[in-house]
Parts: structure tokens; C-alpha cells; sequence
């Protein structure tokens, strides 16, 4: 274990931090989006679309990612290409973004739609005979009681998103796990334990702080005194 | 003011309602009353549309609305129109008592913060609660939930209060100030079309008495008929179960 070359490379994954912390961004932001479109599919009972979600969220759960990374990567552009779109273009940061929406998308719907469940029935009617509409309803009722209970899953999400992205660096990404990579190959394979520790430290940090900001949403949102287990 | 015209309702092919008709007038107090399951909490939710009856009409005030091919603007009138006290009270958890009274003040009759939270405040001391303004409703007991639930309702200040049964889910010694307080809107000349098992109470409290049987009203009419002099076989069998447990008091 060679500590001074440990603390050598650090800074090349740090530099490369970014590349993976707006992958982690943009994925989880558009996940999250994805994921309430379909959990509102799936409450709504919306005809076609219904199966439809069914079917992409049993897809999604049940293939590695590693595979929806490389199917995204080789086979949406000739998808595409049938309708005459060409993405051959995009950069790979791009095809990794649209892997992990999908995937986070699917994910983060089964963490909404029950949570969206968990809140009785009884608060719905409670709007609906006051007259608010749906909108008014789900921002002022619903939402803010369906946050805490969906926020711990929603976290977790994050983690594994963050965790996820490691595997990028399969399709050329030159994200953290990417540096590492090439790190490894050049040092034609030697030192690999100080590389992947130093990479495990970078996931960790980043993990870690993430993971405290969901902490902190939760102290917020645990104010409301539930019934339904959660009081603070 | 409130006309129900052949209203029916079946879940799963079963008959709930079969063809309801019922007239409050304003001012009255009308109140259902017959066996479980007969379909009385059935009738009053289908008047707000909480539940959407298969056929029949509402003329409500001045307007009229069909049930079978209602649209969600006339839904959303006859809602704020109108206000429901639930038997589970169905408090807004993430809110506080005041915030409860205040929320479709402000979020539907687009009043200021200010101005709904005088309003809630009057609200709040007329069912005897200004006190417990700032808790949260799993901090309340019972009757103290349905006395914030009955002050949410008159907050929209609306056409007809409508009680499905409002004290059935309370412990027997909370019953009392529950109802305290219904009596009391009562008086002020408030229409209420309340579904109760409270049958001293409904007697005490109705202009009209409505008993209900197997999706049918058998019977209606002011309660000394009801109660006393009723010529049905079905009314009378139903009223020798019911037990006196309401003492009217004065104050709260």
C-alpha cells in the first residue's frame, strides 16, 4: 500500500467529480419527474398507459442495470434511427443520463405510489367536500403528507444512484469510476488497491453528504405529528 | 333549497339506494335514521358527490345538476356550496386546528391569511377549542377533532352542513359535547341534514325525520310522528332498540 501515491491521484478524481456529480444530478432530478408521471399513470388507472407501466417498471426492476446501460447505449439509436431521429451525436454522458433516468424512474415509482396510498382516503374526501380541486388538494393535503413517509425510499434512491454510476465507465464515461479505470490500465495494473480505495473514498464523501441533505428534509417534514407512526 | 330526485346507487350490482327522493327546505333540520346499512351514509355522500349515484338529479339552491353526466366545474359548486363532518372526522393531519378551520378559507374562498384566521378564531371559541388552536389533530381527543372538524365545516360558511354520523366513531363520554355543539348550530337556524343513530337527539334537534330501510325511505315526517305516533310496522319494530343517550345541556 503505497499512501503517497494514494494521496497522488486523489486529485484526478476529483476532477473528474463533476462529470459524475451532474450525471447523479440531472438522473435523479428527471428520475423523480419520470417517476411521479407514472405513479400518476398507475393511480389514475389511465387505460393502455396502465400496462404499459406496469411493464416498464417490472422491466427495469428486473434486469441488471449494467444490461439497461448497454442496451440504452447500442440499441436506442437504432431504435430511433427507424423513426428517423438520429442521437448517434449525443456524448456518452448523455446515453448514461437516459439509462439511469429510466432505470430511477421505475424504482422511484414503486417508493411514490405507495407512499401516495399510505395517506387515508379519509384526507381525500375531506378536500373534495370543501371543493378544493385535485391540484389544490394534492399540494396542500396530500403531497405534504405523502413526503415523509416516500422521502426515506426516495433516499435510498439517491444512494443507489450514486452507486449506480459507477458502472458507467463500461460504455467510456469519464466519470470517477472512469479515471480509476484508466489509471489501472496504464499503471498496467498495478497499485489498484490505492486507485479503488481512493475512488471508494470520493463515493463516500459524496454519498455521505447526500445522504445528511435527505436527513435534513426529513427533521422538516417530520413536524406534521402523524398518527400513522411518524410522529416526530 | 335541496331537492334529491330518484337518486340510485348500487356497488357491485347490489341496490344501495333505490330511487331516493328527499326535499330540505331552508332552515330545516332533517335528519335520516334506520338500520346499518340501509343506505343513509350512502344518500348524504352522494349529495356532495363523494360518492357519484348512478342516476338522479339535485336542484340545490339555484342550480340543478344532473348525477349521470355531471361535469367537475358543477361537482366543484355544489362542493363549496356545501360542507361534510365525517364520522372519522378526517382532520388534515399535516395541519393545525387553527390551519384546519383556515385551509379552505384560504385555498378556496380565496381569502387573506388574516381575515380567515379571525374567522377561524370565532369559529374555534364558538365550539369551544381556541384554546388547542395550535395543535395538531393526533394531539386532540375525539370529540375534540370532531368539534374542529364541525368548525372547518362552517368556515366556508356553506348552504348545508351535512353530518354523517358524527359521533359514532366517539367515546360514549365525548358524545355529549359533540352534539352540545351541533344543537347549537342548529338554533341559529343552520340547514343540516344529519345521519345519526343518536335517536333522542334526533328527535330533539330535526324538523323532519326521515327513516330509511333497505335503500328505501319507509317513512318521513316531523318527530313526534315518527317517534310517537308512527302507523308503520317497520319504524316501530326499529325505534324500540335505541337507547336515550343524550342529555341536553345549556352550555358547553
Amino acid at each position: 500500500m503505497d499512501i503517497a501515491y494514494f494521496f497522488k491521484i486523489l486529485p484526478h478524481f476529483i476532477s473528474a467529480l463533476p462529470i459524475t456529480l451532474i450525471v447523479i444530478f440531472f438522473s435523479q432530478l428527471f428520475g423523480l419527474l419520470l417517476s411521479i408521471a407514472v405513479t400518476y399513470i398507475q393511480i389514475k388507472s389511465i387505460k393502455v398507459l396502465t400496462p404499459l407501466a406496469h411493464l416498464y417498471i417490472s422491466f427495469v426492476r428486473s434486469t441488471p442495470i449494467l444490461l439497461q446501460l448497454l442496451l440504452i447505449y447500442y440499441g436506442l439509436p437504432v431504435l430511433l434511427s427507424l423513426f428517423g431521429i438520429n442521437i448517434n451525436f449525443w456524448s456518452k454522458t448523455a446515453f448514461s443520463i437516459v439509462t439511469l433516468v429510466l432505470h430511477n424512474g421505475g424504482f422511484l415509482s414503486e417508493v411514490l405510489r405507495p407512499a401516495y396510498l399510505a395517506v387515508e382516503q379519509g384526507q381525500h374526501e375531506a378536500a373534495d367536500s370543501l371543493g378544493f380541486t385535485s391540484f389544490q388538494k394534492l399540494r396542500r393535503i396530500i403531497i405534504p403528507q405523502l413526503l415523509p413517509i416516500a422521502l426515506p425510499g426516495l433516499g435510498n434512491g439517491l444512494i443507489y444512484l450514486i452507486h449506480d454510476t459507477s458502472i458507467l465507465f463500461v460504455i467510456g464515461v469519464v466519470d470517477v469510476m472512469g479515471v480509476a479505470s484508466n489509471l489501472v490500465s496504464s499503471s498496467y495494473g498495478t497499485d489498484q488497491i490505492e486507485v479503488y480505495l481512493a475512488v471508494a473514498f470520493v463515493y463516500w464523501a459524496v454519498t455521505y453528504l447526500s445522504d445528511k441533505g435527505v436527513k435534513r428534509l426529513e427533521k422538516i417534514t417530520e413536524r406534521y405529528h402523524l398518527e400513522n407512526g411518524l410522529k416526530s | 333549497m335541496l331537492a334529491l330526485k330518484n337518486i340510485r346507487k348500487s356497488f357491485n350490482g347490489t341496490d344501495v339506494l333505490k330511487g331516493i327522493s328527499l326535499k330540505v327546505n331552508e332552515g330545516d333540520v332533517v335528519t335520516l335514521i334506520g338500520p346499518s346499512g340501509t343506505g343513509k351514509t350512502t344518500l348524504l355522500r352522494c349529495v356532495n358527490f363523494l360518492e357519484k349515484p348512478d342516476e338522479g338529479e339535485v336542484q340545490f339552491s339555484n342550480f340543478q345538476l344532473n348525477y349521470s353526466h355531471a361535469k367537475k366545474k358543477e361537482i366543484l359548486r355544489l362542493r363549496r356550496k356545501s360542507a361534510m363532518v365525517f364520522q372519522q372526522y378526517h382532520l388534515f393531519k399535516n395541519k393545525t386546528a387553527i390551519e384546519n378551520v383556515m385551509e379552505a378559507q384560504i385555498v378556496v374562498q380565496k381569502k387573506t391569511k388574516k381575515e380567515a384566521y379571525e374567522n377561524s378564531l370565532e369559529l374555534l371559541n364558538k365550539v369551544g377549542l381556541v384554546e388547542k388552536k395550535d395543535y395538531y389533530p393526533s394531539q386532540l381527543s375525539g370529540g375534540q377533532q370532531q368539534r374542529i372538524s364541525i368548525a372547518r365545516a362552517l368556515a366556508i360558511k356553506p348552504e348545508i352542513l351535512l353530518f354523517d354520523e358524527p359521533t359514532s366513531a366517539l367515546d360514549p363520554e365525548l358524545v355529549g359535547e359533540v352534539l352540545n355543539v351541533i344543537d347549537q348550530i342548529a338554533r341559529t337556524g343552520a340547514t343540516i341534514l344529519l345521519v345519526t343513530h343518536e335517536m333522542s337527539f334526533a328527535q330533539s334537534i330535526s324538523t323532519k325525520v326521515v327513516f330509511m330501510d333497505h335503500g328505501e325511505i319507509v317513512e318521513e315526517g316531523p318527530p313526534s310522528q315518527i317517534f310517537n305516533h308512527s302507523n308503520r310496522l317497520r319504524t316501530k319494530e326499529f325505534l324500540k332498540h335505541f337507547t336515550n343517550n343524550y342529555q341536553k345541556t345549556t352550555s358547553l
